[in-house]
């Protein structure tokens, strides 16, 4: 189950500011392989062991991941904090709709491809099926901001 | 200029070995979107060294680490503005200010321009190819 929560928060169990908060504790946490696949798969960086990386534009550290980059570890990394994907480009979106037990914040729909059979819980309530299911909990949403007035 | 429409930099070229970068800009404002890790943290690095020179010195540059970004923002006058992480970083008051502040021309590394008065000409993809760095419609 994939929770998306539509409404900010703050709060310590919220990731708003990846950036700030990969550089301060994600990565100084240790990187299994999965991780430094998906470094690879998403900035085409190499990770060393002394957490350098060596990408397309040159050699930095880890702290020079791209935001959508560190989201993504942000979210496996702490599979219990609400992360906000609002910096990920559809190549990251893409992946964390593949993954189960996580959650996102995300303040409007996005165009993504949402595999058919992802089960996605909206704000702790509504549960939906796919992309079909998440397109049309937010065409209804709009219907009721519109409402609202919001 | 008030109330005109005006353009800092229809171009900003320059060279970081290997890299060539030749921005076309066609709208006052310019979102860049598009994948993540396609270098648009790398570009703002690279602008916060451009700035410096004569030639770029309207370049003014936020990020997530800038204190108060709509004051210091408001300030802004015959620039140009880049902002990084807008996504998470521009509220209504900026998205107005960016509106309505013609004398200022605009990048914002954002894929949300939900409240900007953009055109179809605003939407844009960094493109790295052969080492020369430009900016592509995006589609």
């Amino acid at each position: 189950m994939i929770d998306i929560y539509t409404e900010k928060k703050d709060s310590k169990d919220w990731i708003l500011q990846n950036d700030l908060y990969f550089n301060l504790n994600t990565s100084n946490e240790e990187m299994s392989q999965n991780e430094i696949n998906l470094i690879q798969q998403v900035d085409e960086a190499k990770l060393t062991q002394a957490k350098r990386i060596e990408t397309k534009y040159g050699l930095g550290t880890i702290r020079n991941l791209s935001s959508g980059c560190k989201t993504l570890l942000n979210i496996v990394k702490h599979p219990d904090k609400v992360v906000c994907v609002e910096e990920c480009g559809p190549n990251v979106l893409k992946i964390i709709f593949t993954m189960d037990n996580i959650k996102i914040y995300m303040s409007r729909p996005t165009l993504v491809d949402i595999p058919g059979d992802a089960k996605i819980r909206f704000n702790d309530s509504d549960i939906m099926t796919g992309s079909k299911g998440y397109n049309a909990w937010w065409s209804k949403e709009y219907e009721r901001r519109e409402a609202d007035d919001l | 200029m008030k109330g005109e429409k005006q353009m800092i930099y229809k171009n900003i070229t320059f060279k970081a070995d290997p890299f060539s970068y030749d921005l076309v800009l066609e709208d006052r404002i310019t979102l860049v979107g598009g994948d993540s890790g396609t270098g648009k943290t790398v570009l703002y690095e690279m602008l916060e060294d451009l700035r410096l020179t004569d030639e770029y010195k309207a370049i003014k540059l936020f990020n997530y680490k800038s204190d108060n970004l709509l004051e210091a923002i408001k300030q802004c006058r015959d620039s140009f503005i880049v902002i990084d992480n807008a996504d998470i970083l521009i509220n209504d008051e900026v998205r107005r200010f960016i509106n309505f502040e013609f004398s200022n021309q605009y990048m914002l590394f954002s894929r949300n321009c939900d409240g900007l008065n953009v055109s179809d000409k605003s939407f844009k993809v960094l493109k790295l190819d052969s080492n020369r760095i430009t900016l592509e419609e995006e589609l």
